[in-house]
């Protein structure tokens, strides 16, 4: 199941990253930035493409 | 719907083409016929796999549920692939090379036994299917053409089957690093739009927000692949 899980999703590292655009996407969404988080969710995920890129 | 299919058959074609390098080096030491009959086995607990996987997503009640599970699935996916092309074409990993893939297999010691090499052949299929696997799941229930993106998944096949048997020996010029790199844009800009929409977020652009999200990946992606490379390329 595990081995299931990695060659879908990737290591912990990828889970970690999309968790936390998650996080902060809501956290926009409950904010008065909210109708920003069209654009908070994408950039994290190409930051999170950034950072995961190089490891 | 032309999109998701589009985004179906290139992830289907681009691990079907890793398939065939398994199946052809396979099927050098044990003969097609056995080869083949490995892969119709992985095919068939593939084919098992989607109807079990279809029927848990539609015994979700809750859409909105349903639509942020696909959604953050979606995300995990596209975000590997598209990591995993942008370092390849920056540089930064190798890339992968299917013609040593296919030296490396026929160098293998264990391809000589046949029961040994049926089971390469159908764990190989397996392992390249699953990823076909998922993206017809939860693109075909999320949009609700679980048939269609099935079929494009067998299209991809077709095809890819077609060039191998005209050409006998590993597709080595397909433009894997590209497809996974459009793939990858692709996924997670469904996954962004079905994620934010089950979290309650409106859209301002509706539909059309996938073409500006996909375009949005696409060429931040591409700034990150000049980027890195000159990085690399700087003494």
């Amino acid at each position: 199941m595990r081995g299931l899980f990695k060659t879908l999703f990737g290591d912990a590292r990828h889970v970690v990253a999309v968790a936390l655009c998650l996080m902060v996407t809501l956290a926009a969404l409950r904010s008065p930035a909210a109708p920003a988080a069209g654009l908070v969710l994408p950039l994290c995920l190409l930051a999170a493409a950034a950072y995961l890129a190089r490891r | 719907m032309t999109g998701m299919l589009l985004a179906v058959f290139l992830t289907a074609a681009v691990e079907w083409v890793e398939a065939y390098t398994i199946i052809l080096a396979v099927a050098l030491s044990i003969g097609w016929g056995r080869a083949l009959q490995a892969m119709g086995a992985a095919l068939a607990a593939l084919a098992a796999l989607t109807a079990a996987g279809s029927f848990l997503l539609t015994r979700i009640q809750d859409l909105r549920v349903l639509q942020l599970l696909i959604g953050v699935f979606l995300l995990l996916f596209g975000l590997r692939w598209l990591a995993k092309a942008v370092a390849r074409g920056a540089g930064l990993k190798a890339l992968h090379d299917e013609a040593a893939e296919f030296k490396a297999l026929r160098g293998r010691a264990d391809l000589h036994d046949r029961r040994a090499a049926w089971l390469v052949a159908f764990n190989g299929t397996l392992l390249e299917g699953l990823e076909v696997w998922f993206i017809v799941v939860t693109l075909g229930v999320q949009t609700g053409h679980l048939a269609a993106a099935a079929l494009a998944a067998l299209l991809a096949l077709a095809v890819v089957a077609a060039m191998g048997a005209a050409l006998h020996k590993p597709l080595a010029r397909v433009p894997e690093n590209a497809i996974k790199f459009l793939v990858g844009a692709a996924l997670l800009s469904f996954g962004t739009y079905w994620t934010l929409e089950a979290l309650g977020y409106r859209w301002p652009l509706g539909d059309a927000t996938l073409i500006a999200l996909l375009a949005f990946y696409a060429m931040g992606g591409l700034a990150l692949i000049r980027l890195y490379a000159g990085t690399r390329a700087r003494p």
